[in-house]
């Protein structure tokens, strides 16, 4: 008997994505995951534009990683016009992203990912029986925020981050208050590891491989090479890596690797660079249990509670350590070059590239998201998982895919934007 | 007390709106306990369509599928409150409507027969909204405030002040007089002056007050040495669709983007 299994507002994801899925004699005859956001084509709106506009109107392409566009845009347009950071910049950008990774897992665990598993149809409903564990999210969500409004001027889209360095910079008072609370949320970090590590995760491997950001000294953020294994991809070869098509019916884009599926973001980071975590990161990761490398995506929610606690140390570490020198925003001539940026953020890795004509007018964009890198491995999971729980109820195996979906921490918002089509 | 019954929905857009609702971690806890926060798809997987006290709506309308969520919601709403930038003015996704088709036409996609895409527009282009809290996103407490002012029966009114009251109060320099293209004196304030607070211009994001002199901010902004190109583009970013008399400004004339 056949039968179909439509999602068609799939809740507690970021954007809107829907799921169809057909299955006939215990086989999967359809899975299709889509998008269904509409289309806000931000490559085309930044076109004419000049270089140092593009974080501003890129920064809305998602709310909940706001930090992460604003500096892939910013390394992409420096890239582009031969311009290196002074360190201290490169350290405050870190700083940021640290903050931003900090409440975007918070907000994803508790809020998005922890009712599955706590048998609840969201974190509000929790509020009665759980309200110690939802007090932690928000500690870590305040720190997060807190961190990026004293960097950025505000939570969501900052503003003090631009070409050539920082409009405004903290005061040492700042990074005082800063280290407070970084201190105050180590513990909410831990916790969360362990409430994470105690929770039963479905066995299941995907078929996909993963990819990150991989750097000899340091976890990987903002610097390091695309990589798995010992396969790796220098940040200006991207294209050549990247074969993209659009999914019919999606506004949001499937990138595949020659035509062989592979997933991104936490789970991946800390399969390729798990050595290089805090010595409290690597404890809690040894204490979850699960052997690494790790190809079962719900681990991912492990691998973010992990690294939680790495990035309040690391965070901690740069607001015990670094010392605020004024610094101008450095003027860079405008020239006519092409510009990568490539770094880690919540969810996988973030391309952004801008070409610029000899007056810093852009003049061609291509932004590459890492939903839209894991979209075609999150459907193709699904189609691999759904026979094993066809015997259960319908109710229980939609729970297990929303799971499974939700485990990716999809963002759909990031996703829906139209890339180009042809590469040359 | 019947608690008030709240529904917040997000349509086409980047859900920061929506975060700023849950990013006020200190008083999230005792909201619910004083609203019923019924519908929150973003964060609920049980979000029942029926009658709400208010309606909180993310997002401009880009798709059909926004067009129906818009409508359905309108009926669903006793109060319907466009949320954010996108919602009020159509915010960056609607600078579209200003650029030249060629610069994004080859990114459509080839193989969807039938596109579902319509002109990005600001929700009450579509149906009738209650209350604006503009902004991008809009200040966090601003949202909470106007959740406890609904609660008490007495709704905050919005500014129809510039920026620039907000930022001299904060004793910032003025960016205009040192060359940057803020847009603070035509801009609705409201915001704290949050983004000159960081260093940057004001963009426009709260989208133009009611009696701002525009021909004034314009030649001002010239006579800064920004062309009609830049000033247009500038404008139009977050508001542009708030502004047809800027074509008018700029006698007619349209500097594609």
């Amino acid at each position: 008997m056949a039968r179909t299994i439509t999602l068609d507002h799939i809740t507690k994801i970021e954007g809107h994505a829907k799921l169809r899925l057909k299955v006939d004699r215990g086989k999967v005859k359809q899975c299709h995951l889509t998008a269904t956001e509409g289309a806000r084509y931000f490559e085309g709106i930044v076109k004419g534009r000049r270089y140092n506009e593009a974080h501003e109107i890129t920064s809305r392409i998602c709310g909940i990683c706001s930090c992460a566009h604003v500096i892939a845009a910013i390394q992409a347009v420096e890239d582009a016009l031969g311009h290196a950071p002074t360190k201290q910049t490169k350290q405050l950008r870190l700083l940021l992203t640290l903050g931003e990774r900090i409440r975007s897992h918070a907000t994803h665990l508790y809020f998005l990912s922890l009712p599955d598993y706590l048998g609840y149809e969201s974190a509000l409903a929790m509020a009665k029986n759980h309200r110690p564990e939802l007090q932690r999210a928000l500690n870590l969500m305040r720190c997060g925020n807190g961190i990026i409004a004293t960097l950025g001027a505000r939570d969501l889209h900052p503003v003090s981050a631009t070409v050539g360095g920082w409009l405004r910079l903290p005061k040492e008072g700042d990074m005082q208050k800063l280290r407070l609370s970084l201190d105050s949320v180590k513990k909410d970090a831990i916790a969360t590891c362990d409430l994470f590590n105690s929770l039963k995760y479905p066995e299941f491997e995907s078929k996909g491989k993963y990819f990150s950001l991989i750097h000899p000294k340091d976890y990987p953020f903002l610097e390091g090479e695309f990589g798995f294994g010992k396969e790796r991809v220098k940040k200006s070869d991207y294209r050549s890596f990247l074969t993209e098509y659009h999914e019919p019916d999606s506004t949001a884009n499937f990138v595949v690797k020659s035509d062989k599926r592979y997933f991104v973001g936490a789970l991946a980071r800390i399969n390729n660079n798990r050595k290089l975590l805090s010595v409290d990161a690597q404890k809690m990761l040894r204490q979850s249990g699960i052997s690494l490398p790790s190809r079962n995506p719900y681990h991912n929610t492990i691998a973010q509670a992990v690294e939680l606690v790495h990035c309040v140390d690391q965070a901690l570490e740069i607001c015990s350590t670094l010392k605020i020198k004024p610094e101008e925003v450095e003027k860079i001539a405008p020239r006519a070059g092409t510009g990568v940026g490539m770094i880690e953020v919540p969810r996988g890795t973030l391309w952004h590239e801008y070409t610029l004509d000899a007056q810093g007018i852009i003049t061609r964009t291509n932004i590459i998201t890492p939903t839209a890198q894991n979209l075609l491995n999150i459907q193709e999971d699904i189609r691999q998982f759904v026979p094993r729980v066809l015997k259960k109820p319908r109710a229980q195996i939609i729970l297990d895919v929303e799971k499974l979906i939700r485990s990716y921490d999809p963002c759909f918002s990031c996703s829906a934007h139209f890339l180009e089509v042809d590469w040359k | 007390m019947t608690k008030l019954k709240v529904g917040i929905y997000g349509i086409t857009g980047c859900a920061g709106c929506q975060l700023s609702v849950i990013f006020n971690e200190d008083e999230l806890l005792d909201l619910i306990e004083v609203v019923d926060l019924k519908a929150f798809p973003f964060i609920k997987e049980v979000n029942p369509d029926e009658q709400y006290d208010l309606i909180f709506l993310e997002g401009l309308v880009a798709d059909k599928g926004d067009l129906e969520a818009a409508k359905k919601l309108r009926k669903n709403a006793k109060i319907l409150v466009a949320l954010g930038a996108c919602a009020v003015t159509g915010c960056v996704p609607a600078y579209r409507n200003f650029t030249l088709k060629q610069n994004y036409e080859h990114l459509l996609y080839r193989k969807i027969r039938e596109l579902q895409d319509v002109q990005p527009t600001p929700v009450d282009m579509h149906v009738r909204v209650d209350y604006y809290l503009p902004g991008c996103p809009p200040d966090k407490r601003q949202i909470l405030a106007f959740i406890k002012g609904a609660v008490k029966g007495a709704i905050p009114r919005p500014t129809d002040n510039p920026v620039c009251v907000e930022c001299r109060q904060n004793g910032n320099a003025c960016l205009l007089e040192i060359g940057k293209p803020c847009l603070g004196p035509i801009t609705a304030g409201g915001c704290n002056a949050v983004c000159v607070n960081g260093g940057l211009e004001c963009w426009g994001c709260r989208g133009p007050t009611k009696d701002m002199n525009l021909p004034l901010m314009i030649s001002l902004l010239k006579r800064k040495g920004f062309d009609e190109k830049f000033i247009q583009d500038r404008m139009r970013t977050f508001a542009g669709l708030k502004l047809p008399m800027l074509k008018e400004v700029l006698h007619g004339k349209n500097h594609h983007a």
